[in-house]
């Protein structure tokens, strides 16, 4: 079970620690999300840029191979007679020799118009084979030069063939080369990609028309939607394999082929990208801020709490003045009616008492004497309940003098030692030699001192230790009465400044005001008094004297 | 110790008679006057060492007694006595001449002390 009197500090401490903590992680979480978004949209932007750039050089290099390719090729067919092409070997030097300028062939083959092959060079074995039915046969007799998309062909391997017509002797022949495609794969991967970025080249149906390693086969179905004719680079961005992708594409002219360039969206990996500075320095700040609005919050309740405790302390101190105060005027409100009854009763039996002092023989004597004496005892009581309350009500502040502390507590234990020796307590006095005079009042602060030693003295009743202490502590004085009686119930130990409170009880009689008078002389000496006592120990009385007494 | 002749003003005759009682058995011959009037009427008849007044009384409190004595009877040396418990009011006493001023209850010996004392001081 939570202690209720704490629970509204814990609760305020709880709000504290949130609305700091809101003040602290708002301002970072939305500057971070902020800061997030800017950079995303300027990280597309510049994604998208490079992109489209990149798409266009690319594009320009394939063409540029392609197109020297086939201007070798119509070159060396404008350069040979059909009668050296027809020769195997004149080819194969051709084929060496383009090889060797970089020229990418593979194979050179010659066809003569019926389609036949009439001399081949090359890896594959196609010399004989007829290949008028093919449909690019057509299109070179008609066109003149033709570049095939990538296909199967008499050989059962995708590849990629460019053919150039020559007329000769009224007949046309037709050179045929086979381009290397892996060459034209590299060209358009040239120069490496970002990560998560694609480059390839798609014919119209959509096939691969480049290779790379495995993920992607040539004359496989690309696995891109479909794109449409246009002009320039275009830029479109679609999902992928769950991953938004920024799409750039141009074709190439004749339209056939068109270049795919495409690329994640950057910045998608979230806000909290783990290489960024900024994503750290948030996560300190995610630690950072509810550490230090937990300790702010904790300092906070704590000064709140102190001055909480000192408010109440003040306001305790000036009820208990108040108090004494209404006492006073009450008591000097009642006192003529009081103390007259007391004066009337204590001439009455004053005179009982003398007739009884003049008459020794009388019967009873002895005991109309012990009665008479209990009836005066209470009398006195009385009186002097009467004297301490009227006390309360006077405000007229001590006259001040130098005072020695040390002298003056040694004088008022003097007046109790013999007490001391009958109930066997010791004295021990543990006095600092650096206890200076001070302005104060002597007659007084030996009222307090008296009041306290004999409350010690009560308290050990027999056999114990009366421990006297004094000391500077900042150029006041604190003067320590200890004792090693039962203890303070900590019920009581509040009350014990109250009017009319006392624990004391039994043959001795107490009016309850002792502390309650001390406490009102401190105050009017512009000092302190404290109580501590832990049961079965002994209790602490400590009064402060400051260095001069301030004057009300 | 020679006898005192004393004059106690109060009101309250349950007091006043005990009181007077006591100190006469003190050697001391006591006239007791239940009102200022009636101490003013003494004092015209009797000489007296000292006067004990009751502050509070009904009529001529002890106060306007005490200032008709500073004027009449200088001599007379006047402790006051009273239940009230006020300062000021003992501040006012002394201020006017009083020679004393003491508590109701007041204990015998303090009274007969403060009555010597103010007659030996006459005396002087």
């Amino acid at each position: 079970m939570p202690e209720p009197h704490k629970n509204p500090y814990r609760r305020l401490r709880g709000q504290m620690f949130l609305v700091l903590l809101c003040f602290g992680l708002i301002p970072l979480i939305t500057i971070r999300i902020a800061g997030s978004l800017e950079y995303r949209k300027a990280a597309a932007a510049r994604a998208r840029s490079a992109l489209e750039s990149m798409v266009k050089n690319r594009k320009v290099t394939v063409e540029l191979f392609l197109e020297e390719t086939m201007r070798q090729l119509e070159l060396l067919t404008a350069a040979s007679s059909v009668e050296q092409l027809s020769n195997p070997q004149f080819l194969e030097s051709l084929r060496t020799q383009m090889q060797s300028r970089g020229v990418a062939i593979v194979d050179l083959g010659l066809l003569a118009d019926n389609g036949r092959h009439v001399a081949y060079v090359g890896p594959y074995k196609l010399q004989g084979l007829d290949y008028s039915s093919q449909p690019w046969f057509e299109q070179v007799m008609v066109l003149g030069r033709y570049q095939s998309d990538i296909f199967l062909g008499y050989r059962r391997f995708p590849h990629m063939i460019m053919a150039v017509k020559k007329r000769q002797g009224g007949r046309d022949w037709i050179l045929r080369a086979t381009i290397d495609t892996d060459l034209l794969s590299g060209l358009v991967r040239e120069g490496g990609l970002e990560s998560g970025a694609d480059v390839f080249i798609l014919n119209r149906a959509g096939e691969y028309q480049t290779r790379y390693s495995d993920e992607h086969h040539l004359m496989e179905k690309a696995d891109v939607s479909p794109i449409p004719l246009h002009s320039g680079v275009r830029l479109a961005e679609e999902r992928h394999n769950g991953r938004r992708e920024l799409v750039a594409t141009v074709w190439f002219p004749g339209d056939s082929w068109v270049l795919v360039a495409r690329q994640q969206v950057p910045g998608q990996s979230g806000l909290l990208d783990a290489h960024s500075l900024v994503t750290w320095l948030s996560l300190l700040g995610l630690v950072v801020v509810p550490v230090l609005s937990h300790v702010i919050a904790r300092h906070r309740l704590k000064q709140i709490q102190g001055l909480e405790a000192e408010r109440a302390g003040l306001y305790e101190s000036v009820a208990q003045s108040q108090k004494m105060a209404a006492i006073g005027r009450l008591a000097a409100g009642v006192a003529h009616e009081i103390n007259n009854p007391l004066a009337i009763i204590q001439a009455q039996v004053g005179v009982l008492s003398d007739i009884v002092t003049e008459n020794p023989d009388l019967a009873h004597v002895a005991e109309f004497k012990d009665r008479i004496a209990k009836v005066e005892a209470q009398v006195e009581r009385g009186r002097k309940v009467m004297r301490r309350l009227l006390g309360f009500s006077r405000r007229v502040g001590p006259e001040l003098e130098p005072v020695n502390v040390v002298a003056a507590l040694d004088e008022t234990v003097s007046f109790v030692e013999k007490d001391l020796e009958a109930s066997r307590i010791r004295i021990v006095r543990e006095y600092g030699s650096d206890v200076p005079i001070i302005r104060s009042n002597l007659a007084q602060m030996q009222q307090v001192f008296l009041n306290l030693i004999n409350n010690a003295l009560d308290a050990i009743r027999e056999d114990g230790e009366l421990r006297l202490l004094v000391r500077c502590a900042d150029g006041d004085v604190v003067v320590k009465v200890a004792d090693t009686g039962p203890g303070i119930p900590e019920k009581d130990l509040a009350r014990v400044f109250e009017p009319f409170f006392s624990t004391k009880s039994g043959d001795k009689q107490h009016t309850g005001l002792g502390l309650a008078i001390c406490q009102e002389i401190m105050r009017g000496l512009g000092g302190r008094i404290s109580v501590e006592s832990s049961p079965g120990t002994g209790t602490v009385f400590s009064v402060r004297f400051p260095q001069e007494a301030e004057r009300e | 110790m020679a006898d005192l002749r004393l004059l106690f003003v109060d009101d309250e005759v349950e007091f006043l008679e005990p009181m007077a009682e006591r100190l006469r058995r003190r050697q001391i011959s006591c006239t007791t006057a239940q009102s200022g009037d009636r101490a003013l009427e003494a004092l015209k008849q009797e000489q007296f060492d000292c006067a004990v007044v009751d502050v509070k009384m009904p009529g001529m409190d002890g106060l306007d007694l005490l200032r008709r004595m500073r004027q009449d009877y200088p001599g007379v040396p006047v402790i006051l006595l009273t239940g009230h418990a006020s300062v000021e009011l003992g501040v006012q006493g002394l201020e006017l001449g009083a020679f004393e001023y003491l508590m109701k209850p007041v204990d015998l010996d303090e009274l007969l002390d403060a009555v010597r004392r103010s007659a030996g001081q006459k005396a002087r």
